[in-house]
């Protein structure tokens, strides 16, 4: 297993990281998911100023071979999306954790954070994902 | 009830195994859930026949048809001239087949044909995408009220009345299934009714009463306020778009029609053709197969593949925007035939046809004694006629051989004395003054009743 886990983040079971900066979020899929859906052809995000209760789905990615969605990891409204993903959606491939961010949320409700995961625990949930 | 079992390759052994796995004891008891006074108790069918004895039985039945030489019938189906090629190359071995084909990669030459019909569609409607087709015309728009919901993440749509009234039910179905909440309002009340929770506002022109709307203009009053509103057009006899302005031309955001008027037969109703169109920038909602042109890794040869298959149901299943998973392949293939042969010039003469002979009609039926035209805007091959005494006009019709107009009252109860007159290519002036005279006849003599 050779996938990369930064430390600097927090994980959700559903496959997202969450960098936390004061009360904005900046949310990406990790390695494990875009090595999961391969090839990244089209990348689907919400709006601007739209906001989102937690777990509900606020976009898609699509792969040569499936349709993943991007869960919200966390209530709040999209300050920021990532523009340079729609023209390059391989970015997520190439660098999940970096130039292939995908949004960036303005939290609501700072409590949610601790339903967050630490980079421990998605290691072991990715692990009995492999199994 | 006793099952018989003859053409089904199961033993009684393997079919009482099979019971015994899911827990029952006949397999009447499959059927449990359909109510005991819907079963077919008996099937009172004669004894077999040989063919010659069959042949002489359809061909007596056949004599009960009754064949008319003009047709004055439309609503959603028309009779246009179809090319004899048409039948020729979708009879084809290699072509006949209703679907989409499976292993659909291992079938170039059929590929090749819907990518051909979406592009022969993009030209005729100015959208930038076709898809490779829907059942009909009525689904196709209920697939549009879908994908707008999808697109906005609204739930609520607007039907300007106007619309046929069969596909308003085919779009309310929809609706229900999918919890999205309708409204049908009249063109006037438009501006009023509008309101930023609306999804889309579904429009038909030329409507079902035959009027063309000034679709330009109602895009402009949509989108001046409501900028994200989406309008789906919707047509049922594409043919007028040999002489009117193309739904890409008009801004339309989503443009639906009945294809059966491009070289499909009216039969009794059906096979229809389903044409789908869109903007680029809503290519992946689109309901649907789409055919896309591809180049072979190592060489220089296209191909045709299906493509964007990510957005069907057999991959996301209940996340998929339709499921839709097919298209109705030889229709498309006859329209496809049929615009090609044609062509630009041919569509063209075909509908200043339609409009000149429904004209003539309309200025002779509206100088008769109690018949009156009730249209006020311009109109393409249908119009209203209010007439004197209905009935009589309508048998008159019958008896000279011309299949009747439609009776308004089917769909709106208290339209009792209007029909919904259609003129094509197909009716000649002969067959149109003999409409004509049908119509005065049945005014004289209600004027000699009074």
């Amino acid at each position: 297993m050779n996938y990369k886990f930064p430390e600097d983040v927090k994980y959700t079971k559903t496959h997202e990281w969450v960098l936390l900066k004061e009360d904005v979020a900046i949310v990406g899929i990790t390695d494990y998911a875009q090595h999961q859906l391969g090839d990244i052809v089209y990348i689907e995000l919400p709006d601007v100023g739209m906001a989102f209760e937690r777990e509900s789905n606020a976009g898609e990615i699509e792969s040569v071979k499936a349709v993943g969605e991007i869960i919200m990891p966390i209530s709040g409204e999209i300050i920021e999306i990532n523009t340079k993903i729609a023209e390059n959606p391989e970015l997520v491939n190439s660098s999940p954790f970096g130039e292939g961010w995908l949004m960036k949320i303005k939290i609501s409700h700072k409590n949610e954070i601790n339903n967050l995961i630490s980079t421990e625990e998605y290691i072991k949930l990715v692990e009995s994902e492999e199994a | 009830m006793v099952f018989k079992v003859d053409f089904i390759p199961h033993d009684n052994k393997t079919i009482s195994d099979m019971l015994d796995v899911i827990g029952l004891k006949s397999i009447e008891d499959l059927f449990q859930d359909i109510p005991n006074d819907l079963i077919l108790k008996t099937l009172n069918l004669p004894s077999g026949l040989s063919e010659s004895d069959l042949l002489n039985e359809l061909k007596k039945l056949s004599k009960k048809n009754k064949i008319y030489i003009s047709s004055f019938l439309g609503a959603g189906c028309y009779y246009h001239y179809i090319p004899s090629i048409v039948d020729f190359i979708i009879s084809r071995s290699e072509f006949y087949t209703s679907y989409t084909p499976y292993q659909a990669e291992a079938s170039q030459g059929f590929l090749q044909a819907i990518y051909e019909y979406q592009s022969i569609i993009t030209r005729l409607t100015a959208m930038d995408v076709a898809n490779a087709s829907m059942y009909d015309g009525s689904t196709a728009l209920a697939e549009a009220a879908l994908m707008a919901t999808i697109i906005t993440r609204k739930n609520k749509i607007l039907l300007v009345e106007g619309i046929h009234p069969e596909y308003i039910e085919v779009v309310k179905t929809y609706c229900w299934g999918q919890e999205i909440e309708y409204k049908l309002i009249p063109l006037s009340l438009l501006e009023k009714e509008l309101n930023e929770e609306y999804a889309a506002v579904l429009i038909q022109s030329p409507n079902f009463f035959g009027e063309i709307e000034n679709v330009e203009d109602i895009v402009k009053t949509v989108k001046n306020t409501f900028p994200k509103c989406l309008i789906v057009h919707v047509m049922t006899d594409p043919t007028c778009l040999g002489i009117l302005r193309s739904p890409g031309e008009q801004s339309i955001d989503i443009f639906v029609a009945e294809g059966q008027s491009f070289g499909i037969s009216p039969s009794f109703g059906g096979p229809g053709l389903g044409i789908f169109a869109t903007k680029k920038e809503f290519l992946r909602k689109i309901p649907g197969r789409l055919v896309g042109k591809t180049r072979e890794i190592n060489g220089e040869r296209e191909g045709f593949i299906l493509t964007l298959q990510a957005r069907e149901q057999h991959i996301r299943r209940e996340k998929a925007s339709s499921n839709i998973c097919t298209n109705q392949a030889l229709c498309s293939l006859a329209a496809l035939i049929y615009l090609l042969c044609m062509g630009k010039n041919g569509l063209k003469e075909l509908a200043v046809q339609n409009i000149q002979k429904t004209n003539y009609a309309k200025e002779k039926l509206s100088k008769i004694p109690g018949y009156k035209i009730l249209n006020t805007k311009p109109t393409y091959n249908e119009f209203l006629l209010e007439c004197p005494n209905i009935d009589l006009f309508i048998k008159n019709c019958d008896e000279l051989d011309l299949l009747p107009p439609l009776r308004l009252s089917k769909y709106y109860n208290h339209m009792k004395n209007i029909v919904l007159v259609c003129i094509t290519e197909m009716n000649s002036r002969t067959s149109i003054d003999k409409f004509i005279q049908a119509a005065k006849s049945a005014s004289k003599i209600s004027m000699e009743v009074k």
